[in-house]
């Protein structure tokens, strides 16, 4: 939000009910920031195991995997490495999903604050960077 | 002399920032000076900072609880692996690489099966030792703990968030007010 530039005036009144919207929707652009970059660590966090699931497939069978747990690494069948694995990959998609769709909410109300503000300010307020 | 308050606060005690609904209800057009203009400008500036400067300890106060959340989920995971392990029908010891010191990595089997009871360190000096279950529990509470006061200070974050863009608002508005009162006053 910034001050008006010099030499432009602005005729129309804000309403409490302008103000409750204005202030929504930078707390709304806040939050899907915050989405975002923890979406971008779980995309990165998912990379990784990505890669992982397919060294695994290489590695021989009876051999124990150093596997890390808190910070210890604990020597894992193989399989019960695989089984985590997966495990693990469902977390992670079932977190990602449900990211997408609070970004996906959040964009969606702060379309409809836009649409409200400008109808009403025009040229006297900027929603966009 | 605070015309700037509200009778309203967040639950955490924080208040609302008051929005100006009219200028005029705090100025009067007919009589203000430029230096009582600048006085509201200089409470809402004041205000402004307040807000600011409590958001930025909150962002503190957000980023010290979030960091306590990996170390307890590493810790609770390890925990809750001993069990799952101690419960399956293996004789076989748990072998490790654990962290002997920072870079230096040194091998540990755990027997597991007659493993009853962990050590917990809980700050201040003090190790207490739990059995598995009571450790599952007690790291699970404080799991909780620390996410419900990460909840809340985002909750606190975003309701800041909401009165330093009122304040703004209302700051830009004084502005602009006075402007137009200024260009009224100007000899035509």
């Amino acid at each position: 939000m910034e001050l008006l530039p010099e030499g432009q005036t602005n005729k129309t009144e804000v309403s409490w009910e302008d103000q409750q919207r204005i202030n929504e929707f930078s707390k709304l652009i806040n939050r899907k920031d915050q989405f975002e970059v923890e979406l971008a660590e779980l995309s990165h966090e998912k990379d990784y195991l990505d890669d992982l699931s397919l060294e695994i497939e290489l590695l021989d069978d009876d051999e124990k995997v150093n596997y890390k747990l808190g910070d210890t690494f604990v020597l894992l069948r193989h399989s019960s490495v695989v089984t985590r694995l997966e495990n693990d990959n469902l977390v992670l998609a079932n977190k990602m999903t449900a990211l997408e769709n609070s970004i996906e909410v959040t964009q969606e109300r702060m379309n409809e604050l836009k649409n409200q503000l400008y109808a009403k300010f025009g040229q006297s307020i900027n929603l966009d960077r | 002399m605070d015309r700037l308050k509200t009778e309203q606060s967040n639950p955490r005690g924080i208040p609302q920032a008051k929005f100006i609904d009219r200028v005029e209800s705090l100025l009067n057009p007919s009589t203000c000076t430029n230096e009582d203009v600048d006085q509201l400008l200089k409470e809402c500036q004041t205000r402004l900072q307040q807000y600011k400067f409590m958001e930025e300890n909150k962002r503190l106060a957000l980023n010290g609880n979030k960091s306590k959340i990996p170390n307890i989920t590493k810790t609770l995971e390890m925990v809750q692996y001993l069990k799952e392990r101690k419960e399956e029908d293996d004789d076989e010891p748990l072998q490790t690489n654990y962290e002997l010191n920072e870079t230096l990595y040194s091998k540990a089997e755990i027997d597991v099966q007659n493993l009853d009871n962990v050590y917990l360190w809980l700050g201040a000096d003090v190790m207490m030792e739990y059995p598995l279950d009571e450790a599952i529990e007690l790291l699970t509470t404080r799991l909780a703990v620390a996410k419900e006061a990460v909840t809340v200070a985002e909750e606190d974050l975003e309701f800041l968030r909401e009165q330093i863009t009122t304040m703004e608002v209302n700051t830009a508005r004084v502005y602009n007010w006075d402007i137009t009162r200024r260009k009224g006053l100007a000899p035509k």
